[in-house]
């Protein structure tokens, strides 16, 4: 057996398409964090001691890993301009403090607010959040609010987060979250009209898309920046979700996902950022553009977290190129046993683990309902069958 | 299959538009129009469970479709007064989800197969379902959860069908996310899918089944 590395080190090296002491296992834990801690949603949101606590809780209870989600789409959530403030366009700020049946949990809202892109590519987005459909959301909150969210509420969230790296020796997911614009408009048009807009004025769609990558990428950096990117481990690391409305054809993708995709992970990792790619549905038709992903880049710098996409066939097209991560299944974690979860890990630590480049996690994320059991199942398989 | 199934079925709307006015100049009965993109419909519907045609390709397919049937419409009433339905359909997102990207797909091919689909919307509680079950007395009944906790709501909501004893007078399918992996036992439910086109075809058969 292998020195016993630190988690930053064993993930450094999955990274780098190299075998650690042993698989990492990085289960992707939010909301579960505040529902077995015992802490409000609201509290997750606004405290970010009281996060930092029951995340120290959690992580006792689930068995640890080797990084932790510090949450910054919650930090998106109460920024005026996180995501080009599609947000607040979505969220219809519904941070509720219980979870369900009495609550819920923030959930985005597809709204058509966006009618003309041309008009939003003249004038920006300000136009479309002070619309009618956006503006009472808005002027619910005082200017104080809005600029203590924007400027300084990042700063104090930022500092409890680097005292939890410092404290517990534990790395970050993610320091900045970037959205692809295609999922952006999926949220601002609306599937339905998206796709019609796709086959109906295909141009205007690519155009937008374009459009978008200077603001998303500019407010991800921005972000991993004040999380501590360069001091803070992990927090160099842009988050990039969500792989593009689900159902694309190998042509949709190919034309009107891929070139956005490829030309923000070229500014992230040249700017010195890795990319940690989240990407959502079933992408296995993808892979062979997909491998393409590092084609310029220094090794090293990318990782393609997958939820559906057939993680064998993904190690087989990308296992020489970038570190995937996954694909515990979500259904597994709420209904399963730790038996199934112990078996599913154990197949997938054979199948995409040797010779390094294989993290082993969650689908999209751990759902908060998850049976605490089944997710330190997770773990413990890492321990188990992850030595190298 | 016809000029017009041909157009829909590789998804050239203005073909199938053009297709649909040359047909009503040329006095050809409505329905039969409809059935004509109704079997390019299917088309779209095959080459998709073979894989040559993607969720995306499937909703395309059901605008061009819902398009053409506009503009057949007033020419249907014109004709036969009312376009009659195969069916109805009840369809909502349960309580505590708000997704309906499912749902609203599904929502537009049964309205393409010719059912009358009436839709809950979302976030909606099972009260609803089941008031929605005595006013529009549906054969069948579609619930949509992507959510994990939207899943255990779709048990909450079966079971507020069964306590109004509505259970046995509807055909109960579930759909969206991760629905298709639960044991469809666990729900209780009919049936429980993750595809679209395949939800389309079980209720198709239920409806085939009880017509025969």
């Amino acid at each position: 057996m292998k020195e016993r590395l630190s988690c930053y080190e064993r993930l450094e090296l999955a990274w780098n398409l190299q075998e650690a002491d042993r698989v990492p296992v990085a289960p992707v834990n939010c909301y579960i964090i505040p529902y077995l801690a015992g802490i409000s949603i609201r509290d997750m949101f606004y405290d970010p001691d009281k996060l930092i606590a029951a995340t120290i809780k959690a992580r006792e209870m689930l068995g640890g890993g080797d990084n932790i989600d510090p949450n910054i789409t919650t930090l998106n959530h109460l920024s005026m301009f996180g995501r080009a403030g599609w947000d607040q366009a979505t969220l219809d700020w519904r941070i509720w403090d219980d979870f369900p049946p009495k609550g819920n949990l923030p959930s985005l809202f597809e709204k058509a607010l966006i009618e003309d892109y041309d008009d939003v590519m003249e004038r920006g987005f300000a136009p479309l959040l002070y619309s009618k459909n956006g503006a009472q959301a808005i002027f619910s909150r005082s200017i104080d609010e809005f600029l203590y969210y924007e400027f300084e509420y990042p700063k104090v969230y930022a500092a409890a987060w680097r005292r939890f790296v410092e404290e517990q020796e534990v790395p970050l997911l993610m320091g900045g979250r970037a959205c692809h614009p295609l999922d952006m408009l999926q949220y601002y048009r609306g599937i339905a009209n998206l796709t019609q807009d796709i086959f109906e004025q295909p141009e205007k769609v690519k155009a937008m898309c374009d459009w978008l990558v200077e603001y998303e990428t500019t407010m991800a950096m921005r972000d991993a920046m004040i999380m501590g990117a360069g001091e803070v481990p992990g927090a160099e690391v842009i988050f990039f979700v969500n792989g593009g409305p689900p159902g694309m054809s190998p042509r949709i993708f190919n034309e009107f996902y891929w070139p956005t995709a490829k030309k923000m992970i070229d500014i992230f990792v040249t700017r010195g950022f890795k990319v940690h790619c989240h990407w959502d549905n079933d992408l296995t038709p993808h892979l062979e553009t997909i491998k393409h992903m590092a084609d310029g880049l220094p090794k090293g710098k990318l990782l393609l977290d997958l939820e559906k996409t057939d993680m064998k066939r993904a190690k087989e097209v990308l296992g020489d190129r970038i570190c995937i991560f996954g694909n515990v299944p979500s259904a597994m974690l709420v209904y399963g046993t730790p038996e199934e979860v112990d078996a599913y890990c154990k197949k997938l630590i054979e199948e995409c683990a040797p010779g390094g480049g294989f993290i082993l996690s969650t689908e999209c994320e751990t759902p908060w309902d998850s049976k605490p059991e089944n997710v330190r199942a997770i773990i413990q398989a890492a321990e188990k069958y992850g030595w190298y | 299959m016809g000029k017009l199934s041909d157009a829909l079925a590789v998804l050239d709307k203005p073909a199938v538009l053009a297709a649909v006015q040359e047909g009503i100049e040329a006095g050809t009965d409505p329905l039969q129009l409809v059935e004509e993109a109704r079997l390019g419909l299917e088309a779209v519907g095959r080459e998709f469970d073979k894989g040559n045609y993607f969720l995306m390709e499937l909703l395309r397919a059901a605008q061009i479709f819902k398009d053409a049937v506009a503009l057949l419409t007033p020419k249907i009433k014109e004709r036969y007064g009312s376009a009659a339905s195969r069916g109805t359909v009840v369809i909502g997102t349960v309580a505590g989800d708000v997704h309906d990207l499912g749902k609203n797909i599904v929502r537009d091919l049964l309205q393409c197969n010719g059912f009358e689909v009436i839709d809950l919307g979302v976030d909606v509680p099972a009260a609803r379902f089941v008031e929605a079950i005595r006013q529009h007395k549906p054969k069948v009944v579609g619930m949509s959860a992507l959510l994990s906790a939207a899943v255990t709501q779709v048990g909450r909501t079966v079971e507020a069908i069964e306590e109004a004893g509505l259970r046995d007078e509807v055909k109960i399918i579930v759909g969206g996310g991760i629905v298709g992996e639960v044991k469809r036992h666990t729900l209780r439910v009919d049936h429980a899918t993750t595809n679209a086109n395949e939800g389309i075809g079980v209720i198709l058969d239920w409806f085939g089944r009880e017509q025969a």
